[in-house]
C-alpha cells in the first residue's frame, strides 16, 4: 500500500512539475529569467515584508490571510492542509511551486492567474523578485 | 507597479468615447478631465440609490446602514476579492465609554476619558467634532457591530499588542503609559473579534459582508471608479467606472460613498504627498490602496487634508522583555518612552528623527533569535565598545545608558517615565544595537490623509462647502487617525463608524 501511495505521489508530482514548466513557458514572456539574477536574501527580507500582511514563511506562525510559505518550493500549489481560503484557481491547480514559476508569476500576478484572490500588486523589478525568492529559500 | 496602473488609467481615459454611451464634448480632453459633466452622459448603464466604491470596513458599513435606511445599494470593488485592507488588518475597533464587553469584563470607562485620550494624544488640532461624535456613540456602535454578527470573546488580555490568547479586549494604545495614565483614566478599548493567527480583520469583514448580503446589498467585483459625474449645480450624481476594460456610467440617485482606502501603493502619490512615508520599507495594505477615491474626490473639487500623515511602525515588542531596552537616535540619545504604543515611537522616528533610530539592549532585553524585523548593527561586551562599533559620537551612547541605568536601578525614568515593570539597568553583556531605521528595519506604513468630510461624512469642497451627493469614509478621508497613530482600532473604528454616517445620510438624501 505504501508503495502504491508513493508511486501515486511520485507520478502526481511529476505531472504537476510538467504543468509548472508549461506555465513558466507560457507566461514568462518578459525578457528576463531567474537564472540571470543573483538573489540577495537580506534585501529580499524587506521586499518580502509587504507580503507579510497575508503570508508568513515561519512554520510556527502557520496560515494567515494567505497560506504559510515555509518550504514552499516543491509543494503542489493550493493543497496545504488547514488553509481554507484558496481561490478556485488554486484549489484546482495541478502544478508545483518552483522558484522560476514564482519569479514569473510575481512579474504580473493577474496575467498568469486572472481569478486569483491574492491581493498583491506583484513585484515588477526582476532583481527584487530574485531577492524575494532568495529570502524565501531560507525557510525550509 | 502602481505607476503602471496609473498609466493604464490615463490610457483608458485618453481613449475618450466609450462603448457605454458616453459622449464627451468636443472641447474637452478625457485624458485631462478631473470630473465628468453630467451633460455628457447619454445613457446610464446602471442606476442605484446609493453607490459605494470600495468594500472594506468603511464601504460595507456604509452599505449596511444605507440599506437599512431603505436605499438600493450597490458596492463596487476594484479587486477580485471583497474586504479591502480592513480584511488584512487586526480588525481592532477602538471603542469605549462603557461598552458591553468592557462592563462584562469589569472595566469602567467614560466618554470623557476616551475623548480626552483621543483628542490630546495625537497630532495637534484634530477633528474634535468627529472625535466627540465617535466617543458619544461608541457604546451604541459596539452594539451595532455585535448586532451585525461580529463575534467577541468575553476575555481580556493584559499583554501589549494583539495576543495569542483568544482575548477580545486589551489596552491597544498608550493609555497606561505616561503622561496619559495620569491625565485620563486608562481603560482597555481595543475590541477585537478573535480569530486564530491575528486575523481579526478577516473575521470582522466576514461578518459585515454576510450582514450586508443578508440585507440585500448588491456587490460587484472588478469594477474600478475612474471619474465622478458632476451636475451644473455642483451635485455629484454618478461615477464613470471601468468594468474589466469597458467603460460604464453608474447613476446614484441619493448619493455616492467613496470608501476606496488610502494611497500607500500609489508610490507617485506617496512621494508627492507623504515623503516621509515614502522612505518606509514596507507599504502595508491591500493592493487596492491606490488613492483612486481621493483622486476622484479631488477631481470633483474636494479638499484633501493632512496628506502627509500616516501609520508608520517598526515595533520593538512583542515580546515585552525588549521594552526594558532603549531606543536612541543617531546621536545616541533617547527620544521617547519605549513603552508607548509602537506607532507613537514609529511616528517620532519617521517624522522627527529623519527616519533613523537604533535599539539598544543587553542580554535580558534582547530581541528574540531569528527575528527578521530589525537587522543587527553591532554586538560588544561593553557599551563603550558597542558605541564605537556602531559609530555613535564618542561618549554619547555611554552617557545615555549610564543616565538610564542610574535611575532604572531605582525603578525610575525621569526622562520619559517608563513604568517600573519595564525598567531594569542595561548592564548584562552581550550588548547589542539593532537598526530601527525606516529603510533598514521592517517599517510598515500606510496613509491617513484624505478628503475633508464633516460628521455626516459629507465631502467638503475647497471652499469649505458641502458637495451634495458625495460622501466619503475610512482612509479615503482625513478622519480620526493622525500621526502619531495613538492606538490600534482607531482606523478601523473610524472606518466603520463614519462609513455608517455616510450610509445613513446618503439613504435619507432624496432631494
Amino acid at each position: 500500500m505504501k508503495a502504491i501511495l508513493y508511486w501515486m505521489f511520485f507520478t502526481t508530482k511529476t505531472a504537476a512539475l510538467s504543468v509548472t514548466v508549461a506555465l513558466i513557458l507560457a507566461f514568462n514572456t518578459q525578457a528576463e529569467s531567474l537564472s540571470e539574477f543573483t538573489g540577495d536574501a537580506e534585501k529580499g527580507r524587506l521586499v518580502f515584508a509587504q507580503c507579510r500582511t497575508c503570508h508568513y514563511p515561519e512554520k510556527i506562525i502557520g496560515h494567515h490571510n494567505g497560506p504559510n510559505l515555509h518550504a514552499i518550493f516543491g509543494k503542489v500549489a493550493g493543497k496545504q492542509v488547514g488553509f481554507d481560503d484558496y481561490s478556485e484557481t488554486f484549489k484546482a491547480a495541478q502544478f508545483v511551486w518552483t522558484e522560476e514559476l514564482l519569479f514569473a508569476w510575481l512579474a504580473n500576478v493577474e496575467a498568469m492567474f486572472p481569478e486569483t484572490t491574492m491581493m498583491s500588486l506583484g513585484v515588477t523589478d526582476p532583481q527584487q523578485r530574485a531577492d524575494l525568492i532568495a529570502y524565501l529559500k531560507r525557510f525550509r | 507597479m502602481s505607476e503602471k496602473t496609473i498609466d493604464r488609467r490615463t490610457l483608458l481615459a485618453s481613449l475618450a468615447t466609450s462603448a457605454a454611451g458616453i459622449a464627451l464634448s468636443q472641447h474637452s480632453s478625457a485624458g485631462t478631465r478631473v470630473a465628468a459633466d453630467s451633460q455628457e452622459i447619454k445613457k446610464w448603464d446602471i442606476v442605484t440609490d446609493v453607490l459605494v466604491a470600495g468594500s472594506g470596513a468603511a464601504g460595507i458599513s456604509a452599505a449596511i446602514d444605507a440599506r437599512r435606511g431603505g436605499a438600493d445599494v450597490l458596492v463596487v470593488e476594484k479587486l477580485n476579492k471583497l474586504g479591502g485592507s480592513s480584511a488584512l488588518s487586526g480588525g481592532v475597533i477602538y471603542a469605549g465609554g462603557g461598552t458591553k464587553l468592557q462592563k462584562a469584563l469589569g472595566f469602567s470607562d467614560s466618554v470623557e476619558s476616551m475623548y480626552h485620550y483621543i483628542a490630546n494624544s495625537g497630532r495637534k488640532h484634530p477633528h474634535l467634532d468627529k472625535i466627540q461624535r465617535y466617543c458619544e456613540q461608541s457604546v451604541a456602535h459596539f452594539d451595532w457591530l455585535v448586532d451585525n454578527g461580529v463575534p467577541y470573546n468575553k476575555r481580556f488580555s493584559n499583554g501589549k499588542g494583539l495576543g495569542f490568547d483568544e482575548a477580545s479586549l486589551y489596552y491597544s494604545g498608550s493609555e497606561e503609559a505616561w503622561p496619559w495614565r495620569d491625565e485620563c483614566k486608562p481603560a482597555p478599548r481595543g475590541h477585537v473579534p478573535w480569530e486564530k493567527g491575528h486575523q481579526g480583520g478577516k473575521r470582522l469583514m466576514r461578518s459585515l459582508l454576510a450582514s450586508a448580503k443578508k440585507l440585500g446589498v448588491k456587490t460587484q467585483k472588478r469594477v474600478c471608479g475612474e471619474r465622478l459625474v458632476v451636475e451644473s449645480d455642483g451635485r455629484v450624481t454618478g461615477m464613470l467606472v471601468d468594468i474589466k476594460g469597458e467603460r460604464a456610467a453608474i447613476k446614484a440617485k441619493r448619493g455616492i460613498v467613496l470608501a476606496c482606502g488610502g494611497f500607500i501603493h500609489n508610490r507617485k502619490m506617496v512621494k508627492l504627498y507623504a515623503p516621509e512615508l515614502y522612505d518606509c520599507s514596507v507599504p502595508w495594505a491591500n493592493a487596492g490602496d491606490l488613492g483612486i477615491g481621493i483622486q476622484m474626490g479631488m477631481g470633483a473639487g474636494a479638499a484633501a487634508l493632512r496628506m502627509d500623515q500616516g501609520f508608520a511602525i517598526g515595533p520593538i515588542y512583542p515580546p515585552e522583555n525588549t521594552i526594558a531596552g532603549i531606543a536612541v537616535n543617531q546621536m545616541g540619545q533617547r527620544f521617547t518612552s519605549e513603552e508607548g504604543y509602537h506607532a507613537v515611537m514609529g511616528n517620532i522616528v519617521t517624522y522627527k528623527q529623519d527616519g533613523i533610530a537604533y535599539f539598544i539592549c543587553d542580554k535580558d532585553s534582547d530581541r528574540p533569535r531569528g527575528d527578521d524585523n530589525q537587522p543587527l548593527v553591532a554586538e560588544a561586551n561593553t557599551i563603550e565598545e558597542l558605541e564605537q562599533k556602531a559609530g555613535f559620537p564618542i561618549g554619547s551612547l555611554q552617557m545615555s545608558v549610564n543616565y538610564y541605568n542610574e535611575h532604572a536601578k531605582n525603578g525610575e525614568d525621569p526622562m520619559y517615565h517608563k513604568s517600573k515593570k519595564y525598567l531594569s539597568p542595561i548592564d548584562k553583556p552581550p550588548f547589542k544595537v539593532y537598526d530601527l531605521s525606516v529603510d533598514k528595519s521592517m517599517y510598515s506604513s500606510h496613509t491617513f490623509g484624505g478628503l475633508q468630510t464633516n460628521v455626516n461624512s459629507q465631502v467638503i469642497n475647497v471652499w469649505g462647502e458641502v458637495i451634495n451627493g458625495l460622501y466619503a469614509a475610512g482612509r479615503n478621508t482625513s478622519g480620526l487617525p493622525t500621526s502619531p497613530y495613538i492606538a490600534s482600532g482607531i482606523s478601523v473604528g473610524d472606518c466603520t463608524f463614519f462609513g455608517r454616517q455616510a450610509g445613513q445620510h446618503a439613504a435619507a438624501n432624496k432631494s
